[in-house]
């Protein structure tokens, strides 16, 4: 028998209290969990997979893929630039442009044209083939085709656009995963922006030394042009969409805070009644010879054990919470899709852990700290 | 020469609080030879307990030695002492003090986790104590499901169990009917007589202190009579 299984029997002793506090710390957790699922996701989503050496050209002025067009025939005058290695022009189509939990996204590409220019692209069922060969084929990322329960050969609509899916793909850049790819012409059409429109150029360049002046050269180029451009480096675009999104999920922040001063206050009380209760029992314990370290680390385990408990609850909750309801925020076309990673689960049972450490540190030291014929008396 | 377990020179304690300073005892000198079932009685608030506590390395005099074996435990630090009763005293106290959740073996087998026993060892030595004070039969038996004198006893049990040379019980008695107090007190008395226990019991019963091998009246910090109740043959 150890002190660990004493603090642990010790915890049966008032069960309602210590049930309580567990929910109260699962609570707690929960929302600490959910807050570092957002800002964990959104720091995957702005700062892995931007591509160093890749511009995005959108109109100048524009923010939203609704509003941003610019005439296809712009490709042939980019690919021309000294430095450019490939260019894609992209159209994209959102169900809404604003910030939203629920986006859906069709990026229209020229199909044959994907796969060269993104190379990380897996197909993990269906056939790359059936959607070069089908008009209306789209191939739907890992995470959209979840939530939506998609496999090959499902027919869905969204913002007006009718699709056949043809594969599903997988990929290292978390975008791909929240879109689907369909035929840039079909897209065109099926949106009513019109053959001929695109929303964006992304131009990869030689080397990342070349970012600059090949943006600076494809914006003085079409500055007088009834279209003027706003090139940027993708990871400067990222971060421009993301910019209202970073704001908002940088305020759950204090959210997140704000949960584990909660537990933490919650664990503190639990763990000071705890102590308060039991001056005489720790005083006959110190009477028979255990040291104040040995009851100390007994008072943090009982702390340690509350915050592991719930924190365990609380996280694990919070990720079958984002398991099942997959959402994916976005805002002006940047998908985020909020998902459980292990990241957050680790990092989420360390703080509890840490949490109930801290909580009890203080009892610990005030159930030791005062004359033992004082608590004897007492 | 007698052979001293307990030999206290001069010892003085003084409680202050704020400006006001209490001494219950003041300059007290008390040789307990080995082996010894000795009683202290006196009036509430003369200092028993301060005194057992001193003898038991719980508290620390203001001035004075206290010897135990030989080692002088006033100069102690607080870690020093707490390992030193892990080893050398077992405590007896009026209201039993057993842990709740604990059954009456892991009650008994607290002091031994000090030690480095291995499980079997512990295990010989419980029931050896439980045997002892006459309660193997209730080994798994939580606190709440005993009697108050069956409760004592598991705390004697507790108290023996590593086998230390000194024990002292404040007002062990005081919170029992007759019968089972005079059931611990010939308990106490055979630990001393039979196992060499030097015992030192804080008492306000006239009978209890008639157990005891020789009784000692406590009266404002100083001994004021010595009374020899029962021969005085430590063996
Ligand atoms: N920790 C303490 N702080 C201040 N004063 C104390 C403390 N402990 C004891 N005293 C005082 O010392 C005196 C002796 O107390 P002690 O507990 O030794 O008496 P006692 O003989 O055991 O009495 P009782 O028979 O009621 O148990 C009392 O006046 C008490 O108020
Ligand atoms: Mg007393």
């Amino acid at each position: 028998m150890k002190l660990l299984t004493l603090a642990l029997k010790n915890l049966t002793r008032n069960r309602l209290r210590s049930l309580l506090t567990v929910l109260g710390v699962a609570a707690g957790m929960f929302l600490y969990a959910s807050v570092q699922t957002m800002q964990h996701s959104l720091s995957v989503a702005t700062e892995g997979n931007a591509n160093d050496t890749t511009l995005v050209v959108y109109r100048e002025n524009r923010f939203c893929p609704m509003t941003s067009r610019l005439p296809e025939h712009y490709l042939a005058t980019i690919e021309r630039i000294k430095g450019v290695r490939e260019v894609i022009p992209i159209q994209i189509a959102v169900n809404n442009c604003g910030a939203s939990l629920d986006v859906i996204t069709f990026r229209g590409v020229p199909p044959e044209t994907l796969k060269q220019y993104n190379p990380n692209i897996k197909v993990i069922s269906g056939s790359y083939d059936d959607f070069v060969k089908q008009s209306d084929a789209a191939l739907v990322g890992q995470h959209f085709a979840e939530r939506r329960g998609l496999t090959p050969g499902d027919k869905f609509e969204a913002v007006g656009v009718n699709v056949t899916v043809a594969g599903i793909i997988s990929s290292d850049s978390p975008q791909d995963e929240n879109v689907a790819y369909v035929h840039l012409p079909f897209l065109q059409q099926a949106s009513r922006i019109g053959l001929g429109i695109v929303t964006q150029f992304n131009v990869r360049v030689d080397s990342a030394d070349l970012l600059e002046p090949v943006a600076r050269q494809i914006d003085e180029t079409f500055k007088s042009d009834q279209q003027p451009t706003d090139t940027k480096p993708e990871k400067a675009f990222f971060a421009e969409t993301a910019k209202q999104m970073i704001e908002l999920i940088g305020f759950t922040r204090w959210l997140g805070l704000g949960a584990v001063v909660a537990v933490l206050g919650l664990v503190a009380n639990a763990v000071l009644l705890i102590v308060r209760g039991r001056v005489k029992e720790t005083a006959i314990f110190q009477t028979l010879g255990f040291s104040r370290m040995a009851i100390g680390l007994m008072v943090v385990f009982e702390g340690v054990l509350l915050g592991l408990v719930g924190g365990l609850i609380g996280v694990l909750g919070a990720m079958a919470f984002f398991h099942f309801k997959a959402f994916t925020l976005g805002n002006e076309g940047l998908t985020l899709a909020l998902s459980p990673s292990t990241t957050v689960l680790v990092s989420g049972l360390v703080v509890a852990v840490a949490l109930g450490l801290l909580a009890s540190l203080y009892p610990a030291w005030k159930a030791t700290s005062r004359p033992l014929v004082q608590s004897l008396n007492s | 020469m007698k052979d001293n377990l307990i030999s206290i020179k001069s010892v003085t304690k003084s409680f202050t609080k704020g400006k006001t300073t209490i001494t219950p005892l003041e300059n007290l000198s008390l040789d307990v030879p080995r082996g010894e079932f000795l009683s202290l009685m006196g009036p509430s608030g003369s200092g028993k307990t301060t005194l057992l506590n001193l003898i038991a390395g719980i508290d620390t005099p203001t001035s004075g030695e206290i010897l135990i074996n030989g080692e002088d435990i006033s100069q102690l630090s607080r870690a020093q002492l707490t390992k030193w009763r892990a080893v050398h005293v077992g405590y007896i106290f009026q209201l039993y003090h057993l842990v709740p959740i604990l059954s009456a073996y892991e009650n008994v087998e607290l002091p031994l986790l000090l030690g480095k026993y291995s499980k079997a060892e512990r295990k010989k030595k419980i029931n050896a104590a439980l045997e002892l004070v006459g309660l193997s039969d209730r080994a798994d038996h939580r606190p709440s499901e005993l009697s108050g004198g069956q409760e004592q006893r598991v705390a004697i049990a507790r108290a023996i169990v590593h086998d230390p040379d000194l024990l002292v019980a404040d007002e062990p008695t005081g919170d029992l009917d007759r019968e089972s107090a005079d059931s611990i007190l010939n308990l106490l008395n055979s630990l001393a007589k039979d196992h060499g226990k030097t015992v030192v019991m804080v008492t306000h019963d006239p009978k209890a202190s008639a157990a005891a091998h020789r009784a000692l009246q406590l009266e404002k910090g100083q001994f004021s009579s010595e009374g020899h109740l029962l021969n005085t043959s430590t063996q």
